[in-house]
């Protein structure tokens, strides 16, 4: 049995008792989809099916429909790609690094998060395939055993080092996620008439493993989280890391950067948690989670969005000082340009939306709002991708010869792409309200006498 | 013993049945259900589902399987296989190219019957000429003769023609050719006025020369150019002549370059007194930027002070008079100007100093330019005035190129008899009556004589493509003589020519009588003129552009795309202006969203011509309030790749001032460079002649950096093991930026060589050209780094300014292809490895396995790979030559043709590389330095690239790279390319 101080604040509200954790967790996938539902999905379905029919121009007719050149040959494709990555990283590190760190209030958020994590990569992991040239040869990169010939994959190359870090990435997300749902699953099985929906049964009793609730099965249930999210922790770090070095390892000004794998783990976790937060004010209107999803829970995240946003301050600082301190003309040039040549709106934009903005939260107030939360969450999505397109296109379009140096500019293409993963990420997310427990009611139900409002009385 | 063994099929046939006996008289077991099919009636039929069912599946599949056949693709083998042609082995032939505009002597290599790519024959090429092998694969080009523009017979034509052509009694019957240096046309023109009555030969040039020709004919008494030996001049002084680019026949930059050569420490002085920046004055010492009206002036201003011995009341001009009061004797003045008076003062300037028969001579003139604006003006009265019976056309195209083309078109209707001979049915063609198309050079016969003792040979390379005949032919026809080959050879071998070695050689000589000249007479002063106009009127100067020329092969995808040496634009002309008469004229340029550059829009008026809607483009080294405007677009009557590019320009030819009128709306230029300074880099390393003199390795500086061991080069600081590059060969590219003139001629080679598409306007507009070697070009900036922090600029302004090129810059042009670096970022990155390197020092691709990252363009310093956007072959929204079944026979079957998707580069030349590895394999024999070339190298007129094997010790390539004028490019980064560069001298002493 937990003990929690009586001064913390409630992370439950309500006074709720064991069964309302499961009724209202249940609702969503047990009732009606309301109207709000169902205008949010067709609109996401809408974009999701231009983002679709875009991909399918791409791939019939050639990369040439986007706004690449021989100078910039990659733009938005690798900076969705890696704003994709960037925001899964929250989920993972709220399931695994704080389990580790056993924070309770991770627990109402931990579910959606990782599954704003699996849907956010399965996004990111669209981008390195339609941007290939000859997509349909894209199982190339992996160390197939082939009759091709001697041919291998090239392990010297930070694209290949992707495919493992992503793929790796992403079934244990996948795993780690599941583990956990299956005690949520089998609540749900027990919960469903088998005369009235008996597929529905099954189909829940299939995905619940036959979970009993078992002492044994908690045991068990409980040693794979802590494995689980030992093996998870790590990877919190590494993606990201080598995600970077696709930068990091190149020899372009702006690229070339020792202080990348942190500075990019730093920017995905800050923007991970901006789009959490994004989702889950809209979620716990839309489903009633009002009483799980507190103020307290978002002001924590808001917390951490300013440790990593004030963090990625300094890395983007620590970029100019370096810059200035090497004494190479290439690597001055490259840092000046950004912030004065002809992108300086998007540095302006990064700047303001990355560190400047989140500086808000210092203000209790602002820290404590649902709206103020909501709509800065938003300034540090945009700002992130920002950042991720200043590092592309700004170190590409002017680099060491002069004569190349030309400007990018994107196709409707190129944004019906983006915004069609936007569309089929929001796809996801609305279907999973609709057929998954949003909240982890068990694990939730393991706090509710500790840190329950009625509990704190 | 008697044979009593019996065969039998079975029992029944061996108890002889009488079944099978009647079974074998039917061919069919049971009696086939002919009448269910056939029969009209279905119902009674007594097909079952089953069986219905079978036969729709059987039908479907058959038909299925019936269309399914591959395409077929028709190769027809030889039944009689020519000795010479073994299939996958070219050949090549020597032959001559001369298109009315460019002539040179050239090698034609040729696969399986066709050719593919024009090499030099000892002399120099150009863009044009080496372009010119995708001209005749034109599917524009006529296919047939046409009479009233419908297509005819031959027989029919030409009895007509002769027919016509002798019942002329009273009028005259004109030949009206482009300058004609061939002596077999000479005399076949010759007969034809012992047929005919009345034959008069009209010579037109279309950019015409009239000036020096006929200020040589007053002064010397011959009509005729006089030859230039460049490398024999110390100084070199041009008005305005491009002689480096496209003037006269741009065949001087060989020689301009062998008297421009450091290392034996000869280096003319040379000096460009322009108004336009051409290529001339990009590569000149020193530039002096004048008005068109100014260059009489100082002509005048040059001769009085050099006649006289005072200094010359110009002070821009006493640094020049010094030098040439020095070098008399070894001086070269050159002017573009066609007027007679201001040649009449060049002459006698070149007089004064000795300069004939030193370093140019009368006496062994050049016939390249002959035209006759007078005539042909005089003819255009003829015409009207029905006085001409006959007009014969011979590669001109008057209703398009002459300054009064209307009046022409308008008195070509008066004329009773009209025949063309042009390849197209351009503007004059179209307007004629008859159309007798004439062959490619590539498919003719002929011979040409373009200066003294310089003969030249023309053989087809390829039987004609279209139901065409040459020129030479036709008229033999109307001579009722033999064919053109027997006509040709016979009058060569009655001069004493050993035919079958001329026509191997490409070229013969037979000694020449010098020319008889007068000698010059005293100037009369009053040619000499001081009036300047000193009005804000704008001037015009009128150029040709290194790629399109007079727009004689404008219909040429590879020439269209060619990025302009100077302005780096392509698929258009403008107006040039420069930035402080464009800021007075409230004229702009500006960069869009994807960076490509956008200008304003004038109209151009000249008394009574008015060109509508040209884009400005501002244009560093312009003259103040003057525009450049270049010749050759604006074609309509041409193909699909020229019609309707650029304006037409013909009509200002004699322009001297244009008023220019703000309008409306924007232009869309297509440029590959965008960014023009150095920004303060090194880039292109730079010395003067005295300094190199003084320290060979001067202004060829490497970074150092501190390390414990002392202070160390970049490429002394990996830490990662090298590639053994010892041992077998090690193939390097060296470029001399001080011979490199930047004529691009290497790059239309590369086109040809390695099938690199044409990617057309908006493609080029988006930064994504294709040539695989590009010439960039830097012009210096007024800031530089000392400056900046002498007056305490900052940094971001420094960087600003830097954009900024000066008003008069000096320019530089470097190529670069891919530098095949021996620690190449573009390999490590690639997932597949699809890019890797070689053991001879070179970078591969590997397109079947490039799925296309674009990783390795990306982390390419140089930016030279390039990216298949969209399929560019067999496209129709790419309707150029790849999207033609005639264009497509230009592709050299030796390098694939890339597919979409797939990034491409320069391979050295590597199919070159390997057929000479296998060819000294077979010989049993060391690869020879001087067969190892890409088609860079052997393309270059000046030398300027040579390629090599390092690791022979004997090769040319080993001495450059140890040359102390030897760097690589970017070499703080350590990529460690086989490609390097040797230091540009300037002499500016």
């Amino acid at each position: 049995m937990q003990k929690e101080s009586k001064i913390r604040d409630p992370l439950i509200l309500g006074n709720k008792t064991y069964h309302d954790i499961t009724r209202d967790i249940a609702r969503p996938v047990e009732g009606k989809a309301n109207k709000y539902w169902w205008i949010l999905f067709s609109l996401a379905a809408v974009l999701m099916l231009w983002g679709f029919a875009c991909m399918a121009y791409t791939i019939g007719t050639g990369i040439g429909a986007w706004g690449l050149n021989r100078t910039v040959n990659w733009a938005w494709d690798i900076t969705n790609f890696v704003w994709w990555i960037g925001i899964g990283h929250a989920g993972t590190l709220i399931s695994a690094v704080l389990l580790l760190f056993r924070q309770k209030w991770r627990m109402a958020i931990n579910r959606s998060a990782e599954a704003m994590t699996i849907f956010g990569v399965a996004q990111a992991a669209l981008f390195p395939l339609i941007h290939m040239g000859r997509p349909w040869l894209a199982y190339w990169v992996f160390p197939i055993p082939n009759q091709f010939g001697s041919l291998w994959v090239n392990f010297n190359s930070p694209l290949l080092w992707d495919v493992f870090a992503i793929s790796t990435y992403f079934s244990v997300s996948c795993v780690f996620w599941y583990i956990g749902l299956i005690p949520d699953f089998a609540m749900l099985r027990d919960r469903i008439d088998k005369k009235l929906s008996p597929m529905k049964k099954n189909l829940y009793g299939l995905m619940a493993f036959g979970w009993s609730g078992k002492a044994k099965h908690w045991q068990r249930f409980e040693e794979v989280c802590l494995v689980l999210a030992g093996l998870a922790t790590p990877l919190v770090f590494s993606v990201h890391s080598i995600v970077s070095m696709d930068f990091a390892t190149s020899i372009i000004p702006g690229w070339h950067t020792t202080i990348f794998p942190p500075y990019f783990v730093l920017g995905a976790l800050f923007s991970g948690f901006a789009m959490v937060e994004t989702l889950l004010i809209i979620m716990r209107k839309v489903v009633n989670m009002e009483a799980y999803i507190t103020i307290k829970h978002i002001e924590y995240m808001n917390v951490i969005i300013l440790f990593t946003g004030s963090l990625v301050g300094v890395a983007y600082i620590t970029e100019l000082f370096m810059a200035w301190y090497s004494g190479v003309e290439f690597e001055q040039y490259a840092f000046l340009n950004r912030a004065t040549g002809p992108y300086w709106w998007a540095y302006a934009s990064m700047m303001t939306c990355n560190v400047v903005i989140p500086q808000l939260y210092w203000i209790y107030k602002i820290r404590t709002s649902f709206v103020a939360t909501f709509i800065l969450s938003i300034f540090v999505n945009i700002g992130m991708w920002f950042e991720r397109f200043v590092i592309i296109v700004t170190s590409l379009h002017r680099d060491f010869l002069p004569s190349s140096w030309t400007m990018f500019s994107p196709t409707f293409i190129d944004i019906g792409i983006f915004v069609g993963t936007i569309g089929f990420f929001f796809v996801l997310f609305l279907l999973y309200a609709r057929a998954f427990p949003v909240i982890a009611q068990a694990e939730i139900k393991s706090i509710l006498k500790s840190s329950g409002s009625e509990y704190k009385k | 013993m008697k044979n009593n063994k019996k065969y039998w099929k079975g029992l029944a046939q061996l108890d002889n049945n009488p079944d099978i006996e009647k079974l074998a008289h039917n061919e069919f077991a049971e009696e086939l259900p002919l009448d269910d099919f056939l029969s009209d009636d279905l119902s009674s039929t007594n097909t079952s589902r089953r069986d219905f069912l079978k036969f729709l599946g059987f039908t479907t599949a058959a038909a299925t399987l019936a269309s399914c056949e591959a395409p077929i693709v028709k190769s027809i083998p030889y039944l009689i296989k020519p000795d010479e042609i073994i299939p996958g082995v070219a050949n090549y032939y020597a032959t001559t190219i001369y298109d009315g505009r460019d002539y040179a002597s050239v090698l034609v290599k040729n696969r399986e019957g066709h050719p593919i790519k024009i090499e030099n024959n000892k002399t120099c090429t150009n863009a044009r000429v080496q372009a010119s092998v995708l001209s005749l694969y034109d599917s524009a080009r006529l296919k047939t003769p046409l009479k009233n523009g419908v297509e005819a017979e031959w027989s029919l034509v030409d009895s007509d023609i002769k027919d016509r052509l002798s019942k002329i009694k009273d009028k005259k019957i004109i030949l009206l050719t482009a300058t004609i240096f061939s002596p077999s046309i000479t005399s076949l023109l010759d007969n034809l006025s012992k047929k005919y009555k009345n034959v008069e030969h009209i010579m037109h040039d279309a950019v015409p020369y009239d000036g020096i020709l006929n200020a040589n004919e007053e002064s010397f008494g011959l009509r005729a150019i006089p030859s230039y030996y460049f490398s024999k001049a110390n100084v070199i002084v041009s008005f305005g002549a491009d002689f480096i680019g496209n003037w006269l026949n741009n065949d001087y930059s060989t020689d301009y370059i062998s008297g421009r050569n450091p290392k034996k420490g000869i280096m003319s002085k040379h000096y460009q007194i322009e108004t336009n920046l051409s290529l001339s004055g990009s590569n000149a010492d020193k530039r002096i930027v004048i008005k068109p009206s100014e260059q009489k002036v100082l002509l005048s201003d040059l001769y009085s002070s050099l006649s006289s011995g005072s200094g010359p009341k110009d002070n821009r001009l006493s640094e020049i008079v010094k030098k040439l009061k020095a070098n008399k004797g070894s001086s070269i003045i050159i002017c573009d100007s066609n007027d007679i008076k201001t040649q009449l003062i060049v002459n006698a300037i070149n007089s004064i100093l000795g300069n004939y028969d030193q370093t140019m001579s009368m006496t062994m003139p050049s016939y390249i330019r002959q035209g006759n604006t007078a005539k042909v003006n005089n003819l255009i009265k003829e015409m009207n005035n029905n006085e001409i019976g006959a007009l014969i056309t011979y590669k001109v195209n008057p209703a398009y190129n002459l300054h009064n083309a209307k009046d022409f078109s308008s008195a070509l209707s008066k004329v009773p008899l009209t025949i063309s001979t042009s390849l197209y049915n351009d503007e004059t063609a179209s307007l004629m009556e008859y159309v007798c198309p004439d062959n490619h050079n590539l498919e003719s016969w002929g011979d040409a004589h373009p200066s003294y003792n310089t003969y030249s040979l023309m053989q087809p390379t390829i039987a004609p493509l279209f139901n065409t005949r040459q020129f030479e032919d036709t008229l033999l026809k109307w001579l009722d003589g033999s064919d053109y080959n027997s006509f040709l050879s016979d009058f060569w071998r009655k001069r004493g020519v050993n035919w079958e070695k001329a026509v191997h050689d490409g070229f013969f000589n037979i000694k020449d009588r010098k020319s008889q000249v007068t000698s010059i007479a005293k100037l009369n002063k009053n040619v000499l003129s001081s009036e300047i106009n000193n009005t804000n009127k704008i001037e015009l100067a009128i150029y040709e552009k290194i790629g399109i020329g007079d727009g004689t092969q404008a219909n040429n995808p590879w020439l269209q795309e060619l990025p302009d040496p100077i302005s780096r634009a392509c698929w258009d002309n403008y107006i040039t202006i420069s930035a402080v008469t464009a800021k007075n004229l409230n004229l702009k340029n500006w960069n869009v969203a994807n960076g490509a550059l956008n200008g304003s829009l004038v109209n151009v008026t000249s008394d009574d011509v008015i060109i509508k809607n040209v884009p400005v483009m501002i244009q560093p080294g312009q003259a103040n309030n003057t525009v450049g405007l270049s010749l050759g677009y604006g074609r309509m009557k041409s193909g699909k790749a020229a019609n309707g590019i650029g304006l037409n320009a013909f009509p200002l030819l004699n322009s001297k001032f244009v008023v220019l009128e703000n309008i409306e709306g924007e232009h869309e230029f297509a440029s590959t460079q965008l960014h023009h300074t150095m920004m303060g880099r090194d880039m292109v390393k730079e010395t003067s002649l005295a300094e190199y003199i003084n320290n060979p390795s001067s202004g060829n500086h490497t970074e150092t950096y501190p390390t414990w061991k002392g202070d160390l080069k970049a490429d002394e600081l990996t830490f990662y093991d090298q590639q053994d590059l010892k041992t077998g060969h090690f193939w390097n590219l060296s470029i001399d930026l001080t011979s490199c003139t930047g004529c691009a001629e290497c790059v239309i080679s590369c086109q040809a060589e390695n099938n690199i598409p044409v990617v057309g306007k908006q493609e080029i507009r988006n930064s994504r050209d294709m040539h695989w070697m590009r010439i960039d070009r830097y012009y210096s900036s007024d800031m530089t780094q000392e400056l900046a922090s002498k007056n305490d600029v900052s940094t971001i302004d420094m960087y600003k300014e830097m954009e900024e090129p000066s008003e008069n810059p000096e320019v530089v042009f470097q190529p670069v292809m891919c530098q095949h670096c021996n620690n190449a970022p573009c390999e490590n990155v690639c997932p597949v490895a699809a890019t890797t390197h070689s053991n001879e020092g070179l970078n591969q691709m590997t397109y079947n396995r490039c799925v296309g990252t674009r990783y390795c363009a990306n982390n390419c310093p140089y930016k030279v790979r390039r990216f298949n956007w969209f399929q560019y072959s067999d496209n129709d929204k790419f309707d150029f030559n790849m999207n033609d079944d005639y264009g497509k026979m230009v592709l050299n079957p030796d390098v694939v043709v890339r597919s979409r998707g797939v990034i491409e580069k320069c391979s050295m030349c590597i199919q070159k590389i390997q057929e000479l590895k296998l060819n000294a394999k077979k010989e049993g024999r060391p690869v020879l330095d001087e067969e190892a070339q890409t088609v860079c190298a052997s393309s270059c007129s000046t030398n300027a690239i040579v390629f090599g094997d390092s690791n022979n010790k004997e090769s040319e390539v080993y001495k450059l790279k140890n040359d102390e004028r030897a760097y690589d490019l970017l070499d703080h980064l350590n990529v460690d390319p086989s490609v390097f560069y040797q230091t540009k001298v300037r002499n500016k002493s």
